[in-house]
């Protein structure tokens, strides 16, 4: 199964940008497929679902505004080498939860800035860089007034000579009491490869609950020895082993039949290192 | 089933194992004992296989093949069981998921059809019983989030599930309270037959009040000092071991 396949079989909805009002059918997620400019601009009371995806080379620039009391789930996905910028404004009462899988030696920044107040941001995201190749995941949650939450997890699995990178930022404006951010950050490195993993938390007011934590930790030997002593043989176990390190981020999609997609799109990837 | 001669092994440069000799029979069941330090854990974790160590010297045998040739995964679908001291959590690995693979491996090696989903799901029903564990548990990460007497329950109910010939069980009593012990000592009873074979390490004789061995050794310095029947574990169990151990002394 491709993109492409769900788009002609009616599953996803293209989309080249725009504003989403009552005017635009959301029943279905939208899709927009190595596009370089899309600007999108949610309407308030909006429910939407977006899919961007590059299976092509592409240099992409995304601005998503999301308008009070509307929420966004958009699921990212990068098959090819991509250089992509994502800027998202959330005003009040605004929720936007993002899923990314980053699978190619692609550069990619998110931009997420809280500008009403008790907005909601959930980031979930996986890199896996294998080969040669260099996965650079940047992440900037921005609280810029007050009584806002974020909770971004990303896990980075580099293998091979690769090189899998998180700079992760969350700032916090001096009027922004109240903020509730968390940040974690978890990471494998096998075989000679790097990772190279930047967590910072700027914070300029007082009244915050903030926590980030990150960590890279190599394949558990410990955990190798116990399954093959089951008699599950070392391929498989290893396997098993990164298979579940990525369960939970690859579990938080819920945006049917996208996530079959990046199910599969992920074991393949892993199926490689 | 089981025969170890002269066996010698090693992390680094110490050497833990200093020639040990056990022979265990289908039907049997032997206790091995001794203080802290003495090697039990080291023996059972070479004969699994654990790369950790190295067998400098000496032959083990499990059903008639040179076990020290085998792969780790061989040496359990073969029908060797080690029930961890300290079980691992594999996070993001379901138990039924873990458990589906090891039974189905095990059975390809001894060249039989994989189970059908209904027939596992019969099976992690039924064995999942005799060690009281809560269902929910298979759904759960293998050993994540699982209390002490969780994981150890949990290594007899797998246990169950691949019906070893031969069960190496490293200090399952360890850090279980009286009904938990109970629990796991009267699984692993439930699970005795003639056709197989149990080796339990522990330190204490209330493990032994559960499942009565034939045979209890005394492991001291990487070798067998002594051996005999039950009786020696209580006699240990109010002696300590200096009345053994005197003479080995350096």
């Amino acid at each position: 199964m491709t993109f492409e396949e769900l788009i002609v079989s009616g599953a996803l909805c293209p989309f080249k940008g725009g504003v989403i009002d009552s005017s635009v059918d959301t029943s279905l997620p939208l899709i927009a497929l190595n596009i370089k400019t899309l600007k999108v601009d949610v309407a308030a009371n909006k429910q939407v679902r977006l899919v961007v995806a590059y299976t092509e080379s592409c240099q992409a620039v995304v601005e998503i505004n999301i308008a009070p009391n509307s929420s966004l789930e958009l699921v990212e996905v990068y098959l090819a080498d991509s250089y992509a910028n994502i800027t998202v404004n959330q005003a009040e009462n605004s929720q936007c939860k993002s899923l990314v899988a980053l699978l190619s030696s692609s550069n990619t920044t998110y931009t997420y800035s809280m500008q009403g107040r008790n907005a909601e941001n959930t980031f979930d995201a996986l890199f896996i860089a294998s080969g040669s190749e260099h996965a650079t995941l940047n992440l900037n949650t921005r609280h810029l007034v007050s009584d806002c939450r974020s909770n971004s997890l990303v896990k980075g699995i580099s293998a091979g000579r690769a090189t899998g990178e998180f700079h992760g930022l969350v700032y916090v404006a001096p009027d922004a009491q109240r903020t509730d951010a968390q940040q974690q950050n978890r990471n494998i490195e096998l075989d000679n490869s790097h990772i190279v993993a930047l967590p910072q938390l700027e914070i300029y007011a007082d009244d915050v609950r903030c926590s980030h934590g990150s960590t890279v930790g190599y394949s558990d030997a410990e955990a190798i020895f116990y399954m093959r002593q089951r008699g599950i043989s070392e391929a498989d176990a290893r396997r098993l082993q990164i298979e579940g390190f990525v369960q939970d981020v690859v579990s938080r999609c819920n945006m049917e039949p996208v996530c079959a997609l990046v199910h599969q799109a992920v074991s393949d990837k892993l199926s490689k290192i | 089933m089981l025969k170890i001669e002269n066996l010698h092994a090693s992390v680094g440069d110490k050497e833990i194992l200093r020639g040990i000799n056990l022979e265990v029979k289908a039907g049997e069941v032997h206790a091995i004992m001794g203080p802290n330090g003495s090697g039990k854990s080291t023996l059972a974790s070479v004969l699994a296989g654990n790369e950790k160590f190295t067998v400098t010297e000496g032959k083990v045998t499990f059903l008639g093949e040179n076990m020290l040739e085998l792969p780790i995964e061989d040496r359990a679908r073969k029908g060797l069981f080690l029930g961890f001291q300290y079980p691992v959590e594999i996070p993001g690995v379901t138990m039924a998921n873990f458990m589906k693979i090891a039974v189905n491996e095990k059975r390809k090696y001894n060249g039989q059809q994989p189970l059908t989903a209904a027939e596992f799901l019969k099976m992690m029903r039924e064995k999942s019983a005799i060690v009281e564990l809560d269902s929910k548990l298979t759904a759960r990460a293998v050993n994540e989030g699982f209390s002490g007497g969780e994981k150890k329950k949990n290594e007899i109910f797998q246990m169950a599930m691949l019906e070893p010939k031969l069960s190496i069980l490293d200090e399952t009593d360890s850090g279980l309270d009286i009904d938990a012990l109970r629990i796991v000592a009267t699984g692993v009873t439930r699970l005795k037959t003639e056709d197989n074979a149990t080796v339990v390490i522990t330190h204490y004789q209330r493990l032994l009040d559960y499942i009565v061995p034939d045979y209890v050794h005394v492991l001291y310095k990487g070798r067998i000092i002594y051996s005999g029947d039950k009786s020696l574990a209580l006699k240990l169990e109010k002696e300590g071991y200096d009345w053994l151990i005197n003479d080995y002394k350096e």
